[in-house]
């Protein structure tokens, strides 16, 4: 139920990566948006996979907001 | 697998009274025991006690392998309680908490929205995961498909209130045998079951390896699935190492060996106390004996101090004097009767002295076909009488009976009714007295137990001189004890018995059946039929 190799998980975290540097291209450069997102992860490590994907673009686009 | 330990236990009531003393019992790994007793001996307070909700007074108790506990309420459930707060309420503790912690984390961030609630919902879903959680979902899953036929998702907020006392019990069922606790104890897991229910119950607790502590007043059941006895009686409790089927005779013999231990220390007693009598005399002539007197009178001290041995519990003194009479020879006729909207037309001879057993689905009509019988007013076609000297006498659950819950038991029988002339009070103690009512005889009705309203009824029927008995579940609420003793007061009397019930051990002292079938089909049978569906009408 941790961090997984999932792939499902891996590609639902990549789409969230891909929405994210949309959504906030006019402040901040995809590399930065993929570093938060990737912390996050790192941040939500333990939490079940199925719940994970969401948790993840949740708490990125907090932070992401919080800085941009 | 699990095991239940329980070591000279004792519970003091709040008005001081001991309930029960040196109660040491073990329920080993996968075993199934029963705990019967009168009703008000202790078997809810023993089953709390060994739950943990009381502590013992004196005693320990020690299990292993996790708790699961079905109470006696579950089929009673009238609040808001959802179908999902219901199984949490059933899972292990770990699990309760972490579901309690998710709640709680998810209203935080509803409220706030930041870095820190975030992650602290991120733990409590972690935390769920890691107490099982998710694999408890799993389970409930299974559960509400086998008890409810619907998948958890669609009846997790459903209200409790909705299901049916038969569908809460199935549910809770379920959710213990199939949960990760090994010991459970059941109150009265088959109230509210219908016949098949019950079948259903005792396949469930025979193919279960779990260790089973349980409370019924259902002898068959008691018969198919204990293979111990717990009896709780005359202030402790002691344990029958089989089945039901040797637990009258085991009963009867040890109280045998009491009444036989009692009588030898009464003797001896009595030979001491003589003796001092005798020592004392002679040690005021003879100063040797004196030292012999003195030696005598600690012999004595110490004898006393040490206490008998327990009594015999006091027999439950029901002496059911159901006399009846002899009636014409067909007791009740009914050519095409039919209750309005509740079957299709039937015909039906009872004779003096039958012993029917009216079975079938509930729903089907068969208590407004007593009351009919009984004279009260039920819509009905076709045509229906009673033989030469046949007097009705109708026994139903308390419900049927509002206007007696404030009187008590011997204004009741000082005023009498229509067709039972009233008796004095001093009759109407002697009567209560032999049907084991005698202290409660200045209690209101409505105080007494299910056990003591049904004796009382009988007692009435007694009195009306009543030949054709029409019985509505006349066993339910009664305890093991006193239902045998009311099967007892049947066989002897003299007249003709209807009876509705569900009982399957009670109905096998029946020699015909009328069956109301699910279809509206009413049909005779020499076997009892116990799986007629519930009616299914358009509500």
């Amino acid at each position: 139920m941790t961090l997984t190799d999932d792939p499902a998980v891996e590609q639902a975290v990549e789409q969230a990566v891909a929405r994210l540097a949309d959504e906030f291209r006019t402040r901040l450069r995809p590399q930065v948006v993929d570093t938060v997102v990737r912390t996050c992860r790192e941040d939500l490590s333990g939490v079940p996979a199925t719940a994970l994907p969401e948790l993840v673009e949740r708490l990125a686009r907090e932070r992401l907001q919080s800085v941009g | 697998m699990g095991y239940v330990d329980v070591t000279g236990v004792r519970h003091i009531l709040p008005d001081g009274r001991v309930l029960f003393d040196g109660v040491s019992l073990r329920v080993g790994e996968g075993a199934r025991a029963a705990l019967v007793g009168e009703n008000g001996a202790g078997k809810t307070t023993l089953l709390r006690i060994v739950a943990g909700d009381l502590v013992p007074e004196a005693g320990a108790v020690t299990r292993s392998g996790g708790l699961g506990v079905m109470r006696q309420f579950i089929g009673s459930v009238r609040d808001d309680t959802t179908v999902q707060r219901f199984l949490v309420d059933l899972a292990p503790p770990a699990v309760r908490a972490a579901w309690e912690a998710v709640g709680s984390a998810e209203l935080t961030l509803m409220e706030t929205d930041d870095d820190a609630a975030q992650l602290a919902y991120a733990d409590a879903l972690a935390q769920w995961g890691d107490a099982g959680g998710y694999d408890a979902e799993v389970t409930w899953d299974a559960v509400t498909v086998a008890a409810l036929g619907v998948p958890y998702d669609r009846c997790k907020y459903r209200e409790l209130s909705a299901l049916s006392g038969g569908e809460q019990k199935r549910l809770a069922l379920e959710a213990l045998l199939r949960g990760p606790d090994q010991v459970l104890l059941l109150d009265e897991p088959d109230n509210y079951l219908d016949v098949p229910g019950k079948r259903w119950l005792e396949g469930r607790l025979l193919e279960t390896r779990k260790t089973v502590l349980f409370v019924s007043h259902d002898r068959e059941l008691l018969a198919r699935v204990a293979d111990r006895v717990v009896t709780v009686e005359g202030g402790t409790a002691w344990v029958h190492g089989g089945g039901f089927a040797g637990y009258a005779e085991a009963r009867a013999a040890r109280h045998e060996r009491m009444a036989e231990v009692r009588r030898r220390w009464d003797e001896e007693h009595a030979r001491l106390v003589e003796l001092v009598r005798t020592l004392q005399q002679q040690a005021a002539n003879s100063p040797d004996m004196a030292s012999r007197y003195r030696a005598m009178q600690t012999r004595l001290a110490k004898f006393e101090a040490a206490g008998p041995p327990p009594d015999r519990p006091p027999e439950q003194k029901v002496a059911m004097r159901l006399r009846g009479g002899r009636t014409g020879v067909r007791a009740v006729m009914a050519e095409q009767l039919e209750l309005s909207g509740l079957m299709r037309p039937f015909d039906l001879e009872v004779w003096y002295g039958d012993r029917l057993g009216v079975l079938g689905a509930n729903g089907a009509g068969k208590s407004h076909f007593l009351r009919l019988l009984a004279g009260q007013d039920v819509a009905h076609t076709g045509s229906w009488r009673l033989g030469a000297r046949v007097v009705p006498g109708f026994f139903a659950q308390t419900h049927a009976h509002p206007e007696w819950l404030d009187r008590t038991l011997v204004d009741l029988l000082w005023h009498g009714e229509p067709g039972r002339p009233g008796v004095d009070r001093g009759r109407a103690m002697a009567a209560l007295r032999r049907y084991g009512l005698a202290a409660a005889g200045d209690q209101p009705f409505g105080t007494l137990s299910g056990g003591q309203q049904a004796r009382f009824q009988v007692l009435l029927l007694e009195l009306s001189g009543a030949t054709l008995l029409l019985l509505d579940e006349p066993t339910d609420n009664l305890d093991v004890l006193s239902a045998e003793s009311l099967e007892e007061a049947l066989a002897a009397f003299e007249g003709t018995v209807l009876a509705v019930t569900h009982d399957r051990w009670f109905a096998r002292s029946f020699d015909r059946f009328l069956v109301f079938g699910a279809d509206g089909r009413v049909y005779e049978s020499a076997e009892p039929v116990f799986d007629e569906t519930r009616v299914v009408r358009a509500r």
